[in-house]
């Protein structure tokens, strides 16, 4: 079992989830209420990396972080071959799918609910905490939670742009790859065991979050008036 | 007393136009008219969850909403305005229990849930205060949320189709209890509904939608006896609407011709020779025993017929009787009377259309029955005449 990266993974995803929970309920939010222009141009690219090979998602955050890009050049952001470039790659695979679900969560909260709790006397700000967010919330969470899951699980961009460093930038599915590459078979068979009970549990905690259960509610309240 | 609620604007809304002018007193005001006449959208635009294209909307000395050539605009925002407002589907936040939902918009008070509780008391809820509204039934969840539209203290409260989806006793119940809101409280309320039960259950006032605009505005009673022109009387669904033409007038009455049967109405201002549009209140038409001397009340306009339906209500049973030449005329009788005769369908009658039961709502000069609007099919009755039952439509072949 290669414990550095195992944690490293851990510190990756991580980090990449609080990002992917705020860039992507931001972007849900805007997606779900808001029209604008392009506005069809601007949700394929933000599904895109669902479809786009590994290497082409790597080949561009090579582009977008590599000497002569605006990012490196106006803001000083030096993070390739860092651990911090496989959390760049973590949030691009793992946004989608926490836009997708926090989406058509947003989407389905009523908007006679916000409509009746402006006529109470509530802000917009207010409303959203209190009325649409808690209303959403399942499939927030699902959204989040998947999104963590398939950020763990980047490979193919990760490879390409955090060279590979045993115990700096080497994550587990990359070490994964290592260990089979150097064939130490008994390496690998834990880490795979590793990462499939994560992603198991991660899927099955989605799933049992996602859809906004109305059978399901109904037998917890039978439950709970008994 | 002067109105207080002055509501003057409009609004595009697709293939209809909503231009709504009226004020509302301390009163209950019902707003009524088919679907898609523009009722709801009114009340958005009062509550200012929809922003009219032009006009003005104020209540007391504050204006909500202000959009006139040569004074500023004004917006108010919908949660500046403090209107209570109850929806039809409820729109209780499902994510709270009853006692939540009243506090929601009394956050900040620390009085909060002290005074939650007593509009829950009030509505007689307060043994269900920690319900989730999934928990509660569709009557108890409307308390809830009339209880929650009462904690801002508004002014106004608009009721859109609240009750439509419950069963009649609790709706019953429910009217009630917004007649004693409105009068222990002093409230404006405009309540819309497309059921004409409902209308006369609760309200003071009545004002007839139809395609954006008012038709007539006025006391229920009003309304009633004078129907301001053919379209309010087809959206009442008042049975009886006849055409006819005058053929003498003087102090006390008008004499008209029914396309051959010649009736007795009151005084009006129609012109002899002008063709008049008319209803026969059907609570109005009498029927003769024929074995008892005529009292003096069934003086007029006696014709023969044949029962051709009856129904029967609770408090009324209405009555279809065929004349002679085959037109129907609808008659509403109390369910105690005429208990000694045989009303079934067969059967023959003599009625006395009381000469007060003939009321003349339009005249036309000299054409026969003009058709206002060429759009509006409905507008000579034939097509979409009294709703209750298409084949009263008592408009004859030409």
């Amino acid at each position: 079992m290669n414990w550095p990266a195992f944690w490293l993974s851990l510190q990756v995803t991580a980090v990449a989830s609080v990002i992917i929970f705020v860039v992507g309920l931001a972007l849900a939010l805007l997606l779900a209420r808001f029209r604008f222009p392009l506005k069809i141009l601007v949700e394929t690219g933000i599904m895109l990396p669902l479809v786009l090979p590994p290497s082409v998602i790597g080949y561009y955050l090579l582009l977008a972080f590599g000497r002569g890009s605006p990012l490196f050049e106006w803001f000083n952001i030096r993070i390739l071959f860092t651990w911090q470039a496989a959390v760049a790659a973590s949030v691009v695979v793992g946004l989608p799918l926490m836009v997708q679900s926090s989406r058509a969560a947003l989407a389905n909260v009523d908007p006679l609910l916000e409509n009746a709790a402006r006529t109470l006397g509530a802000g917009e700000v207010r409303i959203f905490w209190r009325i649409t967010l808690p209303l959403a919330r399942r499939g927030i969470m699902a959204g989040i939670i998947l999104g963590s899951a398939r950020a763990l699980g980047e490979f193919g961009a990760t490879l390409m742009i955090t060279g590979n460093i045993p115990g700096r930038t080497q994550t587990l599915p990359v070490a994964i790859y290592d260990a089979v590459q150097a064939q130490r078979y008994a390496d690998a068979h834990l880490m795979v065991l590793v990462m499939t009970v994560l992603a198991f549990a991660g899927l099955i905690l989605a799933r049992q979050l996602e859809p906004p259960l109305p059978g399901r509610r109904i037998e917890q309240s039978a439950e709970a008036s008994v | 007393m002067n109105p207080r609620l002055h509501i003057d604007f409009v609004k595009r809304l697709g293939n209809v136009t909503l231009q709504m002018r009226f004020a509302v007193n301390t009163e209950i005001l019902v707003l009524f008219g088919p679907s898609g006449a523009g009722k709801t959208q009114t009340l958005h635009a009062i509550a200012g969850l929809s922003t009219p294209d032009s006009g003005s909307i104020t209540l007391d000395d504050t204006t909500f909403f202000q959009c006139v050539p040569g004074k500023p605009v004004v917006n108010l925002p919908a949660r500046q305005r403090r209107i209570g407002y109850v929806f039809q589907q409820y729109a209780l936040f499902p994510h709270m229990n009853a006692l939540e939902n009243v506090v929601f918009p009394l956050a900040g008070r620390r009085d909060a849930r002290d005074r939650a509780m007593e509009l829950l008391e009030r509505m007689h809820l307060a043994h269900l205060a920690q319900r989730m509204p999934h928990e509660l039934s569709g009557g108890q969840q409307q308390r809830v949320a009339i209880a929650r539209a009462l904690a801002t203290e508004p002014r106004v409260l608009l009721f859109d189709e609240s009750f439509s989806a419950l069963d009649r006793p609790i709706r019953e119940r429910l009217h009630d209890e917004i007649r004693a809101l409105q009068a222990e409280r002093r409230l404006i309320v405009v309540y819309v509904t497309h059921n004409l039960d409902d209308a006369l259950a609760v309200g003071h006032r009545l004002a007839v939608m139809r395609d954006g605009r008012i038709e007539q505005i006025g006391r229920i009673d009003d309304v009633f006896t004078y129907p301001a022109n053919q379209r309010v009387l087809n959206i009442l669904g008042l049975p009886n609407a006849i055409s006819a033409r005058v053929v003498e007038t003087g102090p006390s009455g008008a004499l008209l011709d029914w396309d051959g049967i010649t009736l007795e109405a009151p005084p009006s201002g129609a012109a002899p020779g002008a063709q008049v549009m008319a209803y026969i209140r059907p609570e109005d038409i009498r029927l003769i025993y024929p074995d008892r001397p005529l009292s003096r009340v069934v003086g007029n306009n006696h014709m023969d017929g044949v029962v051709v339906e009856r129904r029967l209500g609770r408090h009324v049973h209405h009555l279809h009787v065929a004349l002679p030449d085959g037109r129907q005329i609808e008659v509403v009788y109390p369910a105690s009377s005429y208990a000694t005769m045989t009303l079934t369908p067969g059967e023959r009658v003599r009625l006395a259309l009381r000469k007060e039961s003939i009321v003349v709502i339009a005249a036309h000069s000299g054409l026969p029955q003009t058709v206002e609007e060429p759009h509006r099919q409905g507008a000579n009755g034939a097509d979409d005449g009294p709703a209750r039952d298409p084949a009263l439509a008592p408009l004859p072949p030409p």
